[in-house]
């Protein structure tokens, strides 16, 4: 799988736009009629117990549909590896495959105030999310998602440094397939579900050399849901390195749990973390390229 | 974790792929395109002080970078034509090269992009749009969307060039004129 996917992202390597950081968002657009594929591989490892290794998968093409309306589409997919580990309600046994198409997202981007003009960077961000796969389990499970978020950018010290400030919420429907043979007494809800989640975050990214950057990021995100209210919350915090070029761009992140709270699971080894839908660290890839 | 490794190793892969410029000017070909008469240019580099810089960033609000500044002298024969200044402003990922050109009385004669590395945002090489700066003298405005026109998916580019033009008409006021 490994190697499929390496000869799939090679050829998809070498670009330009910026995404600074892994999982907060910049409010810039793409000029219009300019054109980038994304890839992005996001390793999320360790529900504190048992064996938990995923890797989601994102494949994402974005288009300036003026200089300061963008859409994109993305293709994902996702691969998982479970074992020894049963969450009651969530990660029903173990579980293993190396890449299977999840679902697609769209999204929208609306710059109103641009950074490199204006005091602060102002956009709007619309992305619309289908699921076939639950990212926790691995199991069939049909999800749609709406998210809307609020993006700002400041430049400082003549664009060297930046921040990005993220606020935003996303509604979700969701509804699992049912399973044969489950654990006995295992809790495995097939009515459809309605979850609201909040985030917040916010970045800051320093060039300490021509093309490269250097940043941390941060991300709470909590999550509401009917029957228990908050259903989860946690802070994601840590570095990213970026690199971009005239014609691709690379930026890996590495993004550690350092606190939640919520729904938990009895047999995970900290409990001041949330590490149901969460795990305790993730690593994310994306290598953009234009053309 | 062992797939993360090998994912860790591609971008350094592609890391190691050159970057490529594209090199419009170089300093004599500035120069001619500046200043077609000339006979000579005589280089008179300019090391400033930190007073200097805090003069220069307090008389034009653009932060100087540097404490030095490539210029040189352009006359034909022995007449004073005017300066020739090569500078650097911060692009999206690397440095523009560029060439502000000054007649004898202090005005913006020209504005020349040597190098450019990004990738959007090549349309401040448009003559027009470099045009707007002819003529202007220490003390105009020079602000995007104002006296300056910004070209729309270049802003970044259109914002430091036009700050730059701001900052080296301050250099020009207290380092050069006579």
């Amino acid at each position: 799988m490994t190697v499929t996917a390496t000869v799939y992202l090679t050829a998809l390597a070498v670009r330009a736009d910026e995404q600074l950081f892994g999982y907060v968002k910049g409010s810039e657009t793409l000029p219009k009629g300019a054109s980038e594929i994304y890839q992005w591989i996001t390793y999320r490892a360790d529900k504190g117990a048992g064996h938990y290794e995923a890797i989601d998968w994102k494949t994402e093409f974005e288009y300036g549909v003026s200089d300061r309306f963008s859409a994109s589409l993305a293709l994902k997919s996702l691969s998982i590896d479970t074992r020894g580990l049963l969450v009651d309600g969530y990660v029903p046994g173990d579980k293993k495959f190396g890449f299977r198409f999840s679902g697609f997202e769209a999204g929208l981007k609306y710059s109103f105030l641009q950074p490199a003009k204006d005091p602060i960077g102002l956009a709007m961000y619309w992305s619309f999310d289908y699921d076939m796969l639950d990212p926790h389990s691995g199991q069939d499970k049909d999800t749609l998602s709406a998210e809307m978020q609020l993006l700002a950018q400041k430049y400082f010290l003549d664009g060297r440094l930046i921040w990005v400030g993220n606020i935003g919420y996303e509604a979700t429907y969701a509804k699992r397939a049912e399973i044969a043979n489950l654990p006995v007494g295992f809790d495995w809800p097939t009515d459809p579900e309605m979850e609201l989640e909040l985030k917040f975050g916010t970045g800051l990214s320093y060039r300490f050399v021509q093309n490269w950057y250097i940043g941390a990021e941060a991300l709470y995100e909590t999550e509401f849901e009917t029957e228990v209210g908050q259903e989860r919350w946690t802070w994601f915090a840590g570095p990213s390195l970026h690199y971009g070029g005239k014609r691709w761009w690379a930026t890996l992140a590495y993004f550690a749990q350092l606190a939640g709270g919520g729904e938990q699971h009895p047999a995970q080894d900290d409990f001041n973390l949330h590490l149901i839908e969460k795990t305790k660290y993730e690593i994310r890839l994306k290598v953009g390229l234009n053309f | 974790m062992r797939n993360v490794i090998q994912w860790v190793a591609l971008p350094a892969l592609v890391v190691a792929a050159p970057c490529y410029a594209t090199v419009y000017h170089t300093v004599e070909s500035a120069q001619q395109a500046c200043f077609p008469e000339a006979t000579q240019f005589a280089s008179a580099g300019v090391k400033l002080s930190k007073e200097q810089m805090r003069a220069i960033e307090k008389d034009s609000g653009v932060r100087v970078r540097l404490d030095s500044q490539r210029v040189w002298r352009a006359t034909k024969n022995a007449e004073f034509l005017g300066w020739f200044i090569v500078d650097e402003v911060i692009g999206k990922h690397e440095f523009i090269t560029w060439a502000l050109a000054l007649s004898a009385d202090g005005g913006v004669q020209s504005v020349e992009v040597m190098e450019y590395r990004e990738t959007y945002g090549y349309q401040i090489r448009n003559a027009d749009w470099r045009a707007q700066f002819l003529g202007k003298k220490h003390g105009a405005k020079l602000k995007l969307d104002d006296d300056v026109k910004n070209i729309s998916g270049a802003t970044f580019s259109c914002r430091h060039i036009t700050d730059g033009v701001k900052r080296l008409l301050s250099f020009h006021d207290i380092m050069l004129k006579q």
